[in-house]
């Protein structure tokens, strides 16, 4: 189902912020002002695509690290997210404790991020569980990356998921890449899609660079899910732009020319000004340029921790 | 404590059973899951009745993964349920290590207290019963290691369900060991109905005053068995029931070792980096003991062995920590005269010998033939120190003629002399606070050998060898007239 034209905007403001915020911060990183990117460049569209398709303040994102775009979706406000990125105590998402993408916040319905990847799936399973027993008709999106996907943890989660029909969406962004090793090392199908059926579960080919098509298939999996019909994997290949994080240097495994390549066929911002009027998406695009400045100077002039505060929150 | 009315006796497993039913009767989010905990009511009967009277939405028997038993318990608690996650045997419970240690002790934490995680998870663990590496092993180390974490191991019925009620209604990850022998071997009076002992709270199970015993789990019942044997015979021991291994009750510890002031830890995990490490290490920081403490523990080895005699040889039970507090209250305190005529093994010593010819009565004129040495030689009349080397002023002779009569402690340098019952040669060892020590063998035909040891950190080799020298020298002018006469 197509999106309306407002919803088309809608989508395409929220990518490019995503886009303004995700150069603003490689920028900063670069410079030697933060610690920490991990750019979302390409995977834009994915987080656009379901972010825009939940229900706010009532379903429910156990993230993937890759995941600004539905963040913002979800109504993150820009200087928080630059507060993550500067990781000031501040910051609703990790308090100055985690680092840039380690994201959360209880009040949009974001479970809270860790480190070891995909850790957040089987969180992701018990938070649809929670909603299954509490009977609220909530749906949990559980997003990871296809090199996650490689370890148990999703294999456990997506199978008890299955058996319980819990109310929940696995959605794999699938650009081919696990930091610097390739497609073939991690898994020997072409996609993932095919593993749904191996868990009895339906499972949704998308192109991750097209908010539209995202959005759709996110859609269905979040009716039929509602309806009790139980969870649905959503395989949304897309392509990274960028080193896997401001500590990686992609150009020792990486072919430039493959990059600029996949940039210029799928770039999903790219695709989504074709949705929207030229003069609205200059405009925007400009506008998202600045408030990723201002959200970062603020951020940025925000105080540091307090070594007193340092132990508190380790228990109630 | 709170609650608690009618008592009557159950084991530890119905203890543990009537908690989660109390639990699952009283709050509408509490749900249990588990490998086997449904129709089998568990592998050790935990769960037993409950699938039929709370049914399987509550009572949720889990595909055997144990990642996700705690990782779903993870989610389930942060989206507001009041998860029970049962682990069949703590020996499986790495598998769930990285949703218990990374992820449920750090959400309160790396989240500044926007998200909570209010999961327990169960798991019997400990041996005793030819379970072998993989059904035996003691996790307690691990996970007290875990700030974020709170753990308690009950060992007895009314602590079963006192304790894991707290755990259910607290607000943040609980793990819950329970000693698999004590299920069904330990007995005891439990309150009917509500019943909550408050976690990070020790408690005295025997009073005594002349040494403390920590332990937990089954090892308390051992240890109170070494107390009752010992009290027969005259040692009272003081045994403290930790209940919570994190965060320790400092205060309860600290008390009973002010009291008593030795230290016997006792458990079954093996001995390196162990709870009875950090015991120790409490107790040594806050200055509470008076002799070095004991430690009573698996050796080192990596898994439990399933044969009847190797298990029992390595896991502690009554004797051992009886034959331990019997040393323990045996110990000397240090700094008193005792200690000081021990033998140190931080001293590195080095040493000379030499031939001397003296006649058999000889003792006088030895005692003023080493004043006489030890005056030409101020290196070997000394207090070595860190800070520096002492030489003393005085020469004082400490005596050594045998057990019947030891060296006094008051001396500069020692002699040893055990007359013709002694052996013709052996090195004496140089006494804490001095830097040489000299010993006479037999005379054996008008001749006897003379060692000396040194303090290496004070007196070098050489000077070993010139200081007998003079000793030689000065003992043979002394003796020369009787020894001629002998001759």
């Amino acid at each position: 189902m197509a999106l309306t034209q407002a919803q088309r905007e809608r989508a395409y403001r929220t990518l490019a912020l995503a886009r303004a915020l995700d150069e603003r911060m490689w920028r900063l990183t670069r410079a030697g002002r933060a610690h920490f990117a991990v750019p979302c460049s390409g995977h834009e569209a994915i987080g656009a695509g379901y972010g825009l398709a939940m229900k706010r303040g009532v379903d429910w994102l156990a993230p993937h690290y890759r995941d600004l775009a539905a963040l913002l979706a979800l109504g993150m406000p820009a200087r928080d997210v630059m507060l993550c990125f500067f990781s000031r105590p501040s910051d609703p998402n990790a308090a100055g404790r985690q680092p840039y993408a380690h994201f959360g916040s209880r009040s949009l319905h974001v479970l809270s991020q860790q480190g070891p990847q995909p850790n957040h799936c089987t969180h992701g399973v018990g938070c649809a569980w929670g909603s299954k027993l509490l009977g609220d008709g909530s749906v949990t999106v559980i997003a990871f990356g296809d090199g996650g996907a490689q370890k148990g943890e999703v294999h456990e989660a997506m199978n008890l998921a299955a058996i319980h029909a819990l109310p929940c969406v696995f959605v794999v962004h699938r650009n081919g890449w696990t930091q610097s090793v390739e497609r073939a090392l991690e898994y020997a199908t072409e996609t993932l899609v095919e593993r749904a059926a191996g868990y009895g579960m339906p499972g949704i080919a998308v192109d991750g660079s097209d908010v539209e098509a995202v959005h759709a298939a996110a859609s269905e999996a979040f009716a039929r899910a509602r309806a009790g019909g139980g969870p649905t994997l959503i395989d949304a290949a897309c392509v990274r732009f960028m080193p896997n994080t401001s500590n990686d240097d992609d150009t020792r495994y990486r072919d430039r020319a493959e990059v600029e390549a996949a940039r210029a066929a799928c770039d999903p911002l790219v695709r989504a000004r074709a949705l929207v009027d030229a003069a609205f998406a200059a405009r925007v695009d400009a506008e998202s340029a600045a408030v990723a400045e201002e959200a970062a100077e603020w951020a940025e002039a925000q105080p540091l921790g307090d070594p007193a505060t340092v132990l508190e929150h380790a228990y109630a | 404590m709170s609650g608690g009315s009618a008592m009557r006796e159950l084991t530890v497993i119905e203890a543990v059973r009537e908690a989660l039913a109390f639990e699952l009767e009283r709050d509408e989010r509490v749900m249990i899951l588990g490998e086997d905990v449904g129709r089998l009511g568990g592998v050790f009967r935990a769960t037993d009745g409950l699938f039929a009277r709370f049914g399987g939405r509550r009572v949720v028997d889990m595909p055997m993964a144990e990642t996700s038993i705690a990782g779903v318990a993870v989610g389930l608690a942060m989206r507001g349920m009041r998860p029970v996650a049962e682990i069949q045997f703590a020996d499986f419970i790495h598998a769930s290590m990285d949703h218990l240690v990374g992820e449920a002790a750090k959400i309160r934490w790396r989240t500044g207290g926007d998200w909570t995680c209010p999961m327990v998870l169960r798991t019997a663990y400990g041996g005793g019963f030819r379970g072998g590496p993989y059904h035996s092993q003691s996790v307690e180390a691990y996970y007290a290691h875990a700030p974020g974490l709170k753990v308690v191991a009950p060992s007895t019925p009314a602590d079963a369900k006192g304790l894991l009620i707290a755990a259910i209604r607290d607000p943040d990850p609980v793990l819950v060991l329970e000693h698999k022998r004590t299920y069904r071997a330990i007995r005891g009076d439990v309150p009917e109905g509500e019943y909550v002992v408050p976690i990070g709270k020790a408690r005295v199970a025997r009073d005594g005053r002349d040494a403390t015993v920590l332990a937990y789990g089954m090892m308390l019942h051992e240890s109170l068995a070494a107390a009752e044997t010992l009290a027969a015979e005259g040692i009272d021991v003081e045994v403290v029931d930790l209940r919570t291994l994190l965060p320790l009750d400092r205060a309860t510890i600290l008390a009973s070792l002010e009291k008593t002031r030795r230290l016997c830890v006792v458990h079954e995990d093996t001995v390196t980096m162990g709870l009875g490490a950090e015991l120790c290490a409490i107790a040594a920081e806050a200055g509470v003991l008076d002799v070095p403490p004991v430690r009573v523990a698996m050796p080192d080895i990596p898994g439990i062995p399933v044969d009847d005699v190797l298990e029992d040889a390595v896991l502690p039970n009554r004797a051992t920590i009886r034959e331990a507090l019997v040393r323990l209250v045996d110990r000397m305190p240090s700094g008193n005269a005792r200690a000081a005529e021990a033998f140190d093994p931080a001293i590195p010593q080095a040493s000379s010998v030499i031939d001397v010819a003296i006649p058999e009565e000889h003792l006088r004129m030895a005692v003023d033939a080493l004043a006489e040495a030890a005056r030409a030689h101020p290196s070997c009349n000394a207090t070595f120190s860190w800070s520096g080397i002492a030489q003393h002023p005085d020469v004082v002779v400490d005596l050594d003629l045998g057990p019947s009569s030891p060296a006094g402690a008051r001396g500069t340098i020692t002699l040893v002399d055990y007359g013709k019952d002694g052996s013709d040669l052996a090195i004496p060892f140089v006494r804490p606070g001095q830097t040489a020590a000299v010993r006479i063998g037999a005379v054996r035909g008008g001749r006897a050998y003379v060692a000396c040891a040194v303090d290496h950190r004070a007196v070098d080799g050489a000077e070993v060898g010139r200081f007998l020298a003079t000793f030689k020298s000065a003992l043979e002018r002394r003796a020369a007239p009787e020894a001629v006469r002998a001759r």
